[in-house]
Parts: structure tokens; C-alpha cells; sequence
């Protein structure tokens, strides 16, 4: 395996290209021990491109012979030239062309990148690597120009090269750091999602968890997680019921309400994995005295949008829905709960994908709930959040929407020992589990999330809270993005840092909530106090 | 022969022009819209902008009327021209290399363009050999030489740096060389005629003149005309490759990173939005193209791919 990887490599190399040294993986202040990778079996040798490195979220097909090779070759490059026609991609053909031709090879977007950094500086990681592949191909064999391998540089095209970008395209958190840094406007992570569409749209190969699993699922029975809308209302029935015991307030939360001001549309994973949530918007709405409802039609009920990480058309699909579900209801927004990609699919990808008729305008639940808890409407006692408090900045929201400081207040106000992790606001990190990865299992993407693309995060959360490390002191990550909360409890159960820190986690409503005086105390729960 | 010097001249100059505009146009054409895709900090945001905040944190922002601090965006793109900031942050290293090279560039396209009007002011009837017009070559010719020695130093630094960096090297093609080198031999090229010839501004405004006024008179230094005519190369040359940034840039910024109108703001958007929609789509993915017939991104957008398949 190659430590001095060369692009040219991706055509050449036999067998799996790259392994991650565990080794070069850098260390952290907390204990975050590195997960070994487990080695492909003959079988998925045999079967799957497993050729990149450690980890294969694709598993494309192997092909079996010659005629399979060409084939795979062939529908890459008419996905391609597709890709680069305004009719099939009117909505990204600017940003694509322009970080075509302008790259000027700076590698200055390398440092910005948690991946890179955290993989101990492999080539492979540059958020460069894959947009130069692909920008090889494209000068070299869709546009033939000439003298291209002389001005652009030479790139071998077959399988390998395809199947390889094809999971480089799934190395990369589409956190969109790197573009922030580029001095002239290079977008390196919109050219691993126009390949990732390119794979989907052309070829028909994305990964399970977002396309079967996900906005296929979503479409069939109403949510990624299957739920049907009778069972989502039953569940919601039971959180209200479960809540309105642990808070001491009767909690109902509204279904279908003609007419209501505002239609919360929730990522559905909450009302699985995080009932707190739910029960905690729903007490929080309820206690302000707002007109709102939750939608029971099918799609409305669950936020989530993976088409925005992976697939045009799946994205547009499930954003429509979204909005009749809001226009049937007559609503007069739509206020979008924590979760990343659903604030950027419905508020601005959509906002010209659908036409203008069909929208409903969208508010970020931060914003709605800046505007509750400074209104007073809330009787909130700071005291009851008297512990050390660090704010997780969703990519989506923060750097991608401009969203930054409606939450700030809101946690400045309520926990008294809040404090900023180091690169927050716009500049921050991706929790690493960004555009897809947080739902992603099997091989070895778990040791991927955890031993690379989460470390940074967590290197920010170890340094804000480093004054009070260890298992004296109880800490809140605040992580208003479901995504986001599904990857750092992943990385902090794994390596037990529940007990060795003492480390709660969760999203803004819950520390409102926590804070509020008719609540009974102890909403949050840290590790010790579960009963 | 002479002539020829003229025509390259007239042709380098026209053919930078086209050149842009092409690229400008194609740009253009590409899209009637694209999606947004912006990038925050956005600089016309006002006050929020020091914290890369949007008009999104606003309670019902799209009741609200849209303010844009068109200063805010000039202000960045000139601090990104002028200074490279984003270069000056992120890549340190690199910066103390490209800064010389760009503002020796800087300096020899503002250097042309006072030459230029040195020239209209002679066709206006100035005296050339007049106090102002000796003040004015004055300046030139420390334009020239700051401007020349950046571009050397800058340039080979650059190449340096390219070799060098083990990550750069891997990303730097026969053609980044040539570029930077080209500059150079530019650069060096002009350090020459400037230093053999008793005036670097007469030679520039006297060929400026008759480029103007089609007096093709016979080039009378020949490190200047070979300087030149690396120079007319060079204008048509930049515009065909990644150098061409020195004009997109104002797309990619100001149109992509920080191109954030909301469509309820803009009429003309709303009907862009219905246009695009009605392009046929091509996607060859089952979940896309279903039964195969064309479809219309209309089309595409209202099917689901999920429902139970129609019995025939
Ligand atoms: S988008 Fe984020 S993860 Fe992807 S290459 Fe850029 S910085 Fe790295
Ligand atoms: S994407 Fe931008 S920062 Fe990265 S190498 Fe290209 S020009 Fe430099």
C-alpha cells in the first residue's frame, strides 16, 4: 500500500489503494482511544470494489469481466457529460464549471479540512485529491482538450479510477470548510456531491442508508425510519404521555391543525431515538402560547431530506412534499426542528428548486426560539443549568445559512457557565457524521466516523471543557442537530466517556427546558442519575 | 514587419477581450439559475457580517424588506484583491510567495494603464517633454522596476515553492511551470529594456501612441519589443487558463458564495424557477427516468419512485 500516493494511482493501483495507519491518527486531550479496522473477507474482496482504503460505503459490484469494466466505464462518462448540460443540471452547472477551470492548485483548502488533518495528513484526504481526478477526466475525456495532459495533467480512465472517485466522493463530510478558505471560490465539496449525483442519477449506485433506506423509504411509507403517520402519532402519543409524567406539565402535542400559525416539522429520528426532544419542543411551543401543529401526512412528519446529500431529484421530491403538507394544512410557516440538512434542503435549496406558488416560508427553530425565551414568555431559571456548557455549530445551519447567534443568546441567557469551543461560529467543524455518515453502518464506516472524520470534534469539545475534564464536574454538549447528536453519542459511548467525563448531550430545547422553573427539576440527565 | 508588431498588438488586446466575454458569457449561459449555494460570512450582511450572520436569524425575515450593504461586498472583494486575504489567512507560506507576483502585476497593468492616457494626453497635444509628463515617466520607471523585480522574485519563488512542497509538487502540471516561468521571462524581459534604455516611458507611450493613431513605426529597442510581444502573448493567454480567475472571481464570489436572494424577493427568479423546470431531463437511473419516456424536471419532481408500479 501506497504512502506516496500519486494521483495517477487511482488508475493503476492494485487492490486496495491506501490503508490508514493508526498510528498517524493524532491523539486528544480526552480519551479517544483509535477502533481497529477490520479487514475486508475474501468474499467482499471478491464481490465488492473494495479498492480505495479501509472503509466502503459504495459496495459497487465487482466487475466480472472485461465487457463489465467497459460498461461501468462507459456510464461514468455519460453521467459525466450529462452532468455538464444546463438541461440536466441547471442547478449546479455554474459552481461545477467554474471549479473546473480556476482551481489554481494551492492546496490551501488542505489544512482547512478535519479529514485530512485527522487521517494524519494522508494524500488521499485532500479535499484537492478527488476534484482533481475528476477534473482530470472531464479535460482529458469529456471535453478533450487539447494538450490536456500537459496543461491539466494525465489520468489513467477505467474501473478502478471510477469505482475509486465514486468512494472518495463518500470521504468527505460536504461541510464545505475547504470552499471557505479558497481564495478563488472553488467549491471542493460540491464537486464530491456532483459526483455522488453523478453515481446516483447516471448509474444507480448510492449507498443503502440514504437511498434504499432513506429517501426511498421516506417516499414509501412517510419516513426514513418507516414509520407510517398511525404510528408516529401513536409514539407521539406516548412521549406525551411519558413526559407530562417526568416534567409534571400536561404536554399534548397537536396534530393537523387547519389553519394553526406554524407546522413543526421534526427530523422523525427524534421521535425514535430522542423523545426528550419532541416532548421538550411541544412543552416549550405549548408553554408560549403559539398556534402550531405537527403534520400526520405522510413526508411531513419527518424532516429529514438525504437527497440533499447525494441525489437532485430525491431532494426536490421529498422538499415538494413538504411543502403541500404546509399548504394543505394553510399554515403560515413551516419552523424546522434541530436538524441540519433539513434547515438547508427546505430553506435554501429549495427556495429555487420549487416554485414560488408551491412555497411556504421556512424560519429555523433557533430563530423561533430566540424569540420566545427573550420574550420572556418562558419563566426560566439559570441556576438550574449551573454546569459547564459548549455549543455544537451545525454545518448546515451555520456556515452554510448564516444562522450564529439566535442560539448563542439563547444559551448565554440560560447556562451561566456556557463557553465557546475553539473554531465556533463559521468557522467550525463538522460533528463528523455530516452528509449521510452519522446513519451509515457496516464496513468499517463506524471505525471511519471514530477514528477520523469525529475527531476533530471532538478535539473542540475536549478543549472547551478541558478546565474541568474528568468525572467531578457534569458538562453539556448542546447539539441542536439530530445528525450531529447521533454521531458525538456515538463517539462518546463508544469510548466511554459518559462515565470517565461525565458528558450529557442533547440538543437547545432540552437546556431550555431543563431551565424552566414549572418543569420539574432535572430534565437533563447525566450519567449516574439515570435511574 | 513592423505592421505585423501592430497587428499582434491589436489582436492580443481584442483577443483578451473576446476571450473574457466568452467565458463570462458561457458562464451566463450555463444556468438560467442556479440553486443557492451560499457561503457564510457574507460580506453585505452589515453588522452581522462580522460574525457571518444572515438575514435568516431574523423572526419572519421575508416580511421584512431586504437590506444589502453593497459596500460591505466591495469592500471584500477588494480586500481579496488587493491584499489576497484569503490567501494571507489560510496559506501563509504561499502568500509571502504570490503577493510580490500579483502586485507586480498590479503594478505593470495600472503602469499601463497611466501609459495609456499619457498617450491620449500627447494625441490631445500635451508636450511630451513637459514637467508633468517627466513627472508621470517618473513614476513609470519605479513602477516598472518594483513591478518587474516582483514579478521575478514572486515568480520564481513560486516555482520554488512548487517544486519543493511535496504536496504542491504532486498537484503542479508541465503547464503551471510555463505560466510562472512565462511571467517571469516577462518580468525579466522588462527589467532589461528598462535598464537599457534611457527611458522605459518613452518607449511604452511612444508605441501606446501609435498603436492608437496606426502609425506603425519600427520598434527602436528590441528587449522591449521581445518584452512586448511576451506581453501580448500573455493577454490572450491568461483568459484560456486557471489565471482567467483575475475576472470570474467576481462570479464565484459575488454571484456563487455570496449570491443569497430568497426568490419571494425576486419576481423575476419565480419565473426562472418555472423555465428551468421545463428542461428535459436525461438521467438514466431507474429511479429518474422510470418507464424511460422523457421527462421534464415538472415531471420528475411530482413522481415517486416509491409508489406501488401501475398493473398494466
Ligand atoms: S467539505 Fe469538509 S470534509 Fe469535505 S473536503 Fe471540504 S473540508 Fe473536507
Ligand atoms: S480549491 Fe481553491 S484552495 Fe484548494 S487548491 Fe484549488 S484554488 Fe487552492
Amino acid at each position: 500500500m501506497k504512502d506516496n500516493l500519486q494521483l495517477k494511482d487511482v488508475s493503476t493501483a492494485e487492490g486496495q489503494m491506501v490503508s490508514i495507519d493508526l498510528k498517524d491518527i493524532p491523539e486528544l486531550p480526552v480519551d479517544m482511544h483509535t477502533m481497529p479496522w477490520k479487514p475486508f473477507t475474501d468474499e467482499q474482496k471478491q464481490n465488492t470494489a473494495c479498492i480505495l482504503d479501509d472503509v466502503c460505503v459504495l459496495n459497487i459490484p465487482m466487475p466480472k469481466n472485461k465487457e463489465e469494466e467497459e460498461e461501468l466505464v462507459n456510464k461514468f462518462l455519460n453521467g459525466m457529460r450529462k452532468l455538464f448540460t444546463k438541461e440536466n443540471n441547471w442547478t449546479f452547472l455554474p459552481m461545477l464549471e467554474t471549479s473546473m477551470d480556476y482551481c489554481a492548485q494551492c492546496n490551501s483548502c488542505s489544512e482547512a479540512c478535519h479529514l485530512y488533518e485527522m487521517s494524519g495528513r494522508n494524500e488521499m484526504y485532500r479535499p484537492n485529491f478527488r476534484s482533481e481526478i475528476f477534473r482530470r477526466i472531464y479535460k482529458q475525456y469529456v471535453k478533450k482538450e487539447p494538450l490536456a495532459k500537459w496543461r491539466y495533467g494525465d489520468i489513467g480512465l477505467n474501473w478502478k479510477t471510477v469505482a475509486r472517485l465514486g468512494e472518495l466522493a463518500y470521504r468527505c463530510n460536504l461541510c464545505r470548510r475547504c470552499a471557505q478558505t479558497c481564495p478563488i471560490g472553488v467549491d471542493n465539496a460540491l464537486l464530491a456531491r456532483e459526483i455522488r449525483k453523478l453515481f446516483s442519477q447516471e448509474l444507480g449506485i448510492y449507498p443503502r442508508e440514504l437511498h434504499e433506506k432513506g429517501t426511498i423509504n421516506q417516499m414509501k411509507c412517510g419516513s426514513s425510519t418507516g414509520m407510517t403517520p398511525e404510528v408516529v402519532k401513536e409514539n407521539v402519543e406516548f412521549i406525551d404521555e411519558d413526559y407530562t409524567e417526568i416534567t409534571g406539565i400536561g404536554i399534548h402535542t397537536p396534530f393537523d391543525v387547519q389553519g394553526a400559525d406554524i407546522m413543526l416539522l421534526h427530523n422523525a429520528g427524534e421521535v425514535m431515538a430522542w423523545p426528550e426532544n419532541i416532548a421538550a419542543f411541544s412543552l416549550i411551543f405549548q408553554e408560549a402560547g403559539l398556534s402550531w401543529t405537527l403534520s400526520s401526512k405522510a413526508l411531513a412528519y419527518d424532516g429529514v431530506n438525504y437527497g440533499v446529500f447525494y441525489d437532485d431529484a430525491q431532494t426536490a421530491r421529498i422538499a415538494l412534499q413538504h411543502m403541500m403538507a404546509a399548504k394543505e394544512l394553510g399554515v403560515k410557516k413551516i419552523v424546522i426542528g434541530e436538524c441540519g440538512h433539513a434547515h438547508k434542503a427546505l430553506t435554501v435549496i429549495a427556495d429555487r428548486v420549487i416554485p414560488f406558488e408551491y412555497q411556504v416560508p421556512r424560519e429555523s427553530c433557533y430563530v423561533t426560539l430566540h424569540d420566545i425565551v427573550m420574550s420572556g414568555r418562558l419563566k426560566l431559571d439559570p441556576s438550574r443549568n449551573n454546569f459547564p456548557v459548549t455549543l455544537h455549530d451545525p454545518c448546515n445551519i451555520v456556515r452554510l445559512m448564516g444562522i450564529v447567534e439566535p442560539q448563542r443568546e439563547i444559551v448565554r441567557k440560560i447556562a451561566p457557565l456556557f463557553r465557546e469551543m475553539p473554531c465556533h461560529g463559521v468557522d467550525n467543524y463538522c460533528c463528523g457524521g455530516g452528509s449521510g455518515f452519522a446513519i451509515m453502518t457496516r464496513n468499517n464506516i463506524e471505525q471511519w466516523r471514530g477514528n477520523i472524520s469525529g475527531r476533530k470534534k471532538m478535539w473542540q469539545i475536549s478543549e472547551a471543557f478541558k478546565d474541568c475534564l474528568g468525572p467531578e464536574t457534569r458538562k453539556y454538549i448542546c447539539a441542536p442537530c439530530s445528525n450531529c447528536k447521533g454521531q458525538i453519542r456515538e463517539v462518546l459511548e463508544h469510548n466511554d466517556l459518559y462515565t470517565k467525563n461525565n458528558f450529557a448531550y442533547g440538543g437547545l430545547v432540552e437546556l431550555i427546558v431543563n431551565a424552566m422553573v414549572n418543569v420539574n427539576p432535572g430534565f437533563i440527565k447525566f450519567e449516574g442519575e439515570e435511574e | 514587419m513592423s505592421t505585423l508588431f501592430y497587428i499582434l498588438g491589436y489582436l492580443a488586446v481584442a483577443g483578451f477581450f473576446c476571450m473574457a466575454y466568452l467565458k463570462i458569457k458561457s458562464y451566463l449561459a450555463s444556468s438560467p439559475l442556479h440553486v443557492r449555494w451560499e457561503l457564510y460570512p457574507v460580506p453585505h450582511e452589515g453588522s452581522k457580517t462580522v460574525y457571518g450572520g444572515s438575514f435568516m436569524e431574523e423572526k419572519d425575515w421575508w416580511t421584512k424588506p431586504r437590506h444589502i450593504e453593497h459596500m460591505g461586498d466591495v469592500k471584500a472583494l477588494l480586500t481579496e484583491v488587493l491584499f489576497l486575504h484569503a490567501t494571507f489567512e489560510h496559506n501563509l507560506k504561499l502568500w509571502v510567495r504570490t503577493y510580490p507576483f500579483h502586485v507586480g502585476m498590479y503594478m505593470l497593468m495600472g503602469g499601463t494603464i497611466v501609459v495609456l492616457f499619457s498617450a491620449i494626453a500627447q494625441i490631445l497635444g500635451m508636450n511630451p517633454q513637459g514637467g508633468l509628463m517627466i513627472f508621470v515617466g517618473n513614476i513609470i520607471s519605479a513602477c516598472v522596476l518594483a513591478g518587474t523585480l516582483c514579478i521575478i522574485v514572486g515568480g520564481i519563488s513560486l516555482v520554488m515553492r512548487r517544486r519543493a512542497d511535496e504536496g504542491l509538487r504532486r498537484y503542479s502540471t508541465p503547464e503551471h511551470y510555463f505560466n510562472l516561468l512565462i511571467f517571469v521571462l516577462f518580468g525579466v524581459l522588462g527589467l532589461v529594456a528598462w535598464a537599457s534604455a534611457p527611458s522605459y516611458f518613452e518607449l511604452a507611450r511612444t508605441f501606446m501612441y501609435n498603436l492608437i493613431t496606426f502609425n506603425f513605426a519600427p520598434q527602436t529597442n528590441v528587449l522591449f519589443a521581445m518584452h512586448l510581444l511576451v506581453g501580448f502573448f500573455l493577454l490572450i493567454w491568461i483568459p484560456m487558463t486557471h489565471m482567467g480567475h483575475v475576472f470570474m472571481k467576481y462570479f464565484t464570489y459575488h454571484d456563487i458564495r455570496w449570491g443569497d436572494e430568497p426568490t419571494n424577493y425576486s419576481t423575476k427568479n419565480q419565473q426562472k424557477i418555472m423555465d428551468a423546470l421545463k428542461f428535459n431531463v436525461t438521467w438514466s437511473a431507474e429511479h429518474i427516468a422510470g418507464d424511460g419516456q422523457p421527462k421534464t424536471w415538472v415531471d420528475v419532481a411530482t413522481t415517486n419512485p416509491a409508489a406501488p408500479k401501475k398493473e398494466d
